[in-house]
């Protein structure tokens, strides 16, 4: 869950979408503790920007291995806790033991920034290539961005497989679809950003094609994935473009008229990124930890009740896509490592934000 | 005592392995800074073509200068897989566009050409990085000037490169050094063979050997076995002049040894008193003893000069061993000794000198007689395989194994002292080491007694 600038939808989305009744409600910088099962003798700070409810079933496992460690899970979005982070790493103060962010840009210019330590282990030794910088930032999640579409509103014929034809499902029934399409705002979000980001890299053209439909259809951005998926379920919206998978999945199963699909064309494959600040408090135990989520055991727990894609399994059931992202040569997974460097500059960043806003005036809601 | 030095082979070893190890030394010197210089080169010109790309991607806009960076760029920078990037783009008026504002090349102050990328090597928050800017003049009215990029990578990829180029430079290195020492070692093996043969024809060579050394020997060696022949021919020459010296002067004494001989049986014994009487027995005795050795002396002489002149023909060994054996028992001998000659059925043929082996066998039946026999002596001519044996067998106490050697040389008799002629056996063995023989020695045993034993090789058939 990404950058929100007002709780309130949060907050609704929250009580009508999250089914975790007995867990105090994460909402941004809110503070979630998991009491150690044993008595506790140590604790695990984790800030994230990361859903607690999409982490809570890998921490709960967690302990079980480790029933003397207390949990303290410190919810952000993505660019509080990178300016948080940042700001402890020049300041040489200690921020959590460990930082965990779709943002991985965000992570690879901590890491890079030199406020990183690394972590190697026959756990590690197993992350792929792309999703490993430096020992320092890891991936430890698979989630491709899929479009979700409202399956009782949206005809079969109409529905979008790959990135061209929402552009010609908008081109020919502008009318139809009208403010009935939501995206990110990449001016709030920072998964909304990289992927953007990544869409114009991938297929520049394509891209252009798209923002100009989005452009012309009125396209509807919010904060959020919770937001837009939430919009989809209230009626409001059909389409959601660039929604991160797993809570795309995670939605769909919650209710069935949610339908998901990866784009044919090419799927980016975003890694969540994990990473030990240098001044860890508690480095051990977050290397502990770290081990934990990259091991098969953690990884199983991911896949099944937390981000449920993986790059080795098939695609979960009721997902329309391709049977297999990587070998078929459709997941392009954005590779953790300095060419995000360049997504994370300053100057960048706001020229193509700037680009992105020009076209979509006035901006909603 | 001599002083044993380190061997030919080690010095050279030791000095060949001191070069090559040297050499290596300077080789891996030198592939280290060879590998530097290429890792640098070859990221070097990854850093240029990123910050030409960023370079690139300046563009002035409304009268501004904006940038928009290539993420191209830092994909060719993270080909160095692990190193951490920093980066500035400075605009014409000196304000930071975008990335690390506190990033500066010392050089940039100096005097360089703005158009060509400068590279440095320096430290950005305590780590070692290589740093380049490049510059491009903008050309837009409002904004005149250069925009300058800089880019500091650390040096991680480049090290790891350093270090595996040097470490294969290594590898080859030593392969190389190691072949270079194992051929060394053979080689030097090789070359000091000669000297092995060298002292090894010396070490096998018959004690009374003195002709010229006759082997292949490196040029190197030459003048050291010229000077050996020339000393053996030295030694030769003296020991010849001494044995005819010896020769001449047994020659002259036994003429007033003969004299004396004669005198001593003129004098009257029966006008001696008892004492006297036996004072003459006692000159007697050794006149006799004196001429026998005189005899053997110029014997001795006699068989030297013989196998150096003399043409060996063939002889059969059965009536050369009967003369001898007539000439060795006198007539005078005591009766109560048994002595019998014993012939084979075959005439053995050897090829020899008549008179030097009459006289070895004379020695060893005369040496017997004197020494050994106490009541029995028996001469055998036997044939064992290509060989004719002439065998002495005595009942007396024999000689202990233990002075077997040493009874062939000149004056050591196995009784020291009394009776000592010394040369008999001398006389045997060398004329059997002449004809290719050679003298031993059998045990005393319950059933037989001591015996010598000749042995000579027959002749062939063919006659040769």
């Amino acid at each position: 869950m990404t950058a929100c600038r007002s709780l309130k939808p949060l907050l609704m989305l929250g009580v009508s979408l999250l089914a975790a009744p007995d867990l105090a409600r994460a909402l941004e910088g809110e503070q979630t503790v998991f009491p150690a099962i044993a008595t506790e003798q140590t604790r695990l700070v984790i800030n994230g920007a990361t859903d607690v409810d999409a982490m809570k079933p890998l921490i709960l496992d967690f302990q079980q291995l480790a029933p003397e460690v207390a949990v303290v899970f410190n919810d952000y979005v993505t660019n509080d806790l990178f300016r948080e982070a940042e700001s402890a790493c020049s300041k040489e103060a200690a921020y959590g033991d460990v930082l965990l962010s779709s943002s991985v840009d965000q992570l690879v210019k901590l890491a890079n920034d030199g406020c990183a330590q690394d972590h190697r282990s026959q756990e590690t030794e197993r992350v792929a290539d792309w999703a490993n910088w430096r020992d320092e930032v890891f991936g430890f999640t698979f989630e491709p961005a899929v479009i979700v579409y409202d399956g009782k509103r949206v005809p079969p014929e109409d529905v979008p497989r790959s990135h061209v034809e929402i552009a010609e499902l908008l081109r020919a029934k502008p009318d139809v679809y009208r403010n009935r399409i939501g995206t990110y705002d990449v001016r709030v979000s920072g998964i909304g950003y990289l992927l953007a980001f990544h869409d114009a890299l991938q297929a520049p053209t394509t891209y252009g094609r798209l923002l100009e439909s989005f452009s012309r259809a009125d396209v509807v951005t919010r904060c959020c994935n919770s937001e837009v998926l939430g919009e989809i379920s209230s009626g409001r919206l059909r389409i959601a473009y660039n929604v991160l998978g797993s809570y795309a999945y995670a939605a769909s199963r919650r209710n069935p008229d949610l339908r998901v699909v990866i784009p044919r064309d090419y799927a980016l494959i975003l890694s969540r990124g994990a990473l030990i600040p240098k001044l860890a408090p508690n480095p051990n135990l977050a290397k502990r930890f770290l081990d934990y989520l990259l091991s098969p055991r953690g990884q199983k727990v991911a896949r099944e009740k937390a981000f449920f894609f993986s790059e080795g399994a098939p695609l979960p059931p009721d997902v329309d896509g391709p049977m297999s992202l990587i070998e078929s040569g459709v997941g392009r997974p954005i590779r953790i490592g300095p060419a995000l460097l360049a997504a994370q500059d300053q100057a960048t960043r706001e020229r193509f934000i700037a680009n992105w806003s020009s076209l979509f005036s006035p901006p909603a809601p | 005592m001599q002083r044993t030095k380190p061997s030919l082979f080690s010095r050279l070893v030791l000095r060949v392995a001191l070069v090559l190890a040297g050499g290596a030394a300077v080789l891996m010197t030198a592939a280290w800074f060879y590998a530097r210089a290429a890792a640098d080169e070859a990221y070097d010109r990854l850093l240029q073509g990123a910050a030409i790309q960023i370079l690139d991607s300046l563009v002035v806009e409304d009268g501004k200068i904006a940038v928009n960076l290539p993420p191209s760029a830092f994909e060719l920078l993270g080909l160095a897989r692990r190193d951490r990037i920093f980066y500035r783009v400075i605009a014409p008026d000196g304000s930071t566009l975008t990335g690390y504002d506190d990033l500066a090349a010392a050089g940039a102050g100096k005097e360089h050409a703005l158009n060509a990328p400068l590279f440095e090597t320096s430290r950005y928050r305590g780590l070692q990085v290589r740093l380049v800017q490049t510059s491009r003049a903008i050309s837009d009215p409002s904004i005149g000037g250069w925009a300058h990029v800089l880019i500091a990578q650390t040096t991680e990829a480049r090290q790891v490169l350093t270090t595996e180029l040097t470490t294969r430079a290594l590898i080859l290195v030593t392969i190389m050094s190691l072949l270079a020492l194992a051929g060394t070692i053979l080689a030097v093996r090789y070359s000091l063979r000669p000297l092995d043969a060298l002292g090894d024809t010396l070490r096998r060579r018959d004690s009374q050997d003195l002709t010229p050394l006759a082997v292949d020997v490196p040029r190197e060696l030459a003048p050291f076995v010229d000077s050996i022949n020339h000393f053996m021919r030295r030694l030769d020459e003296r020991l010849k002049l001494l044995q005819r010296f010896i020769a001449d002067s047994a020659h002259q004494i036994r003429t007033p040894l003969t004299a004396l001989s004669a005198q001593v049986s003129l004098i009257d014994e029966e006008a001696l008193s008892e004492t006297n009487r036996r004072h003459l027995d006692r000159v007697r005795n050794r006149t006799s003893e004196l001429a026998r050795f005189t005899t053997q002396l110029l014997n001795h002489a006699m068989v030297i000069h013989r196998f150096d002149s003399a043409q060996l023909s063939p002889l059969d060994l059965t009536d050369v061993a009967r003369k001898a054996f007539r000439a060795a028992v006198p007539i005078t001998i005591d009766p109560d000794t048994v002595v019998s000659f014993e012939a084979p059925d075959e005439t053995l043929t050897i090829l020899g000198d008549g008179l030097s082996l009459r006289e070895a066998i004379v020695n060893i039946i005369d040496n017997s007689l004197r020494h050994g026999t106490l009541s029995k002596l028996e001469v055998r001519v036997v044939r064992r395989g290509d060989f004719g044996l002439v065998e002495v067998e005595d009942d007396g106490p024999g000689i202990p194994p233990a002075d077997w050697s040493h009874v062939t040389q000149r004056f050591v008799s196995s009784k020291s002292g009394e009776g000592s002629s010394g040369l008999g056996f001398a006389i045997a063995s060398e004329v059997a080491g002449a004809l290719q023989g050679a003298l031993s020695f059998r045990e005393k045993t319950p059933q037989r007694g001591f015996t010598v034993v000749l042995e000579l090789p027959l002749m062939r058939r063919d006659g040769l």
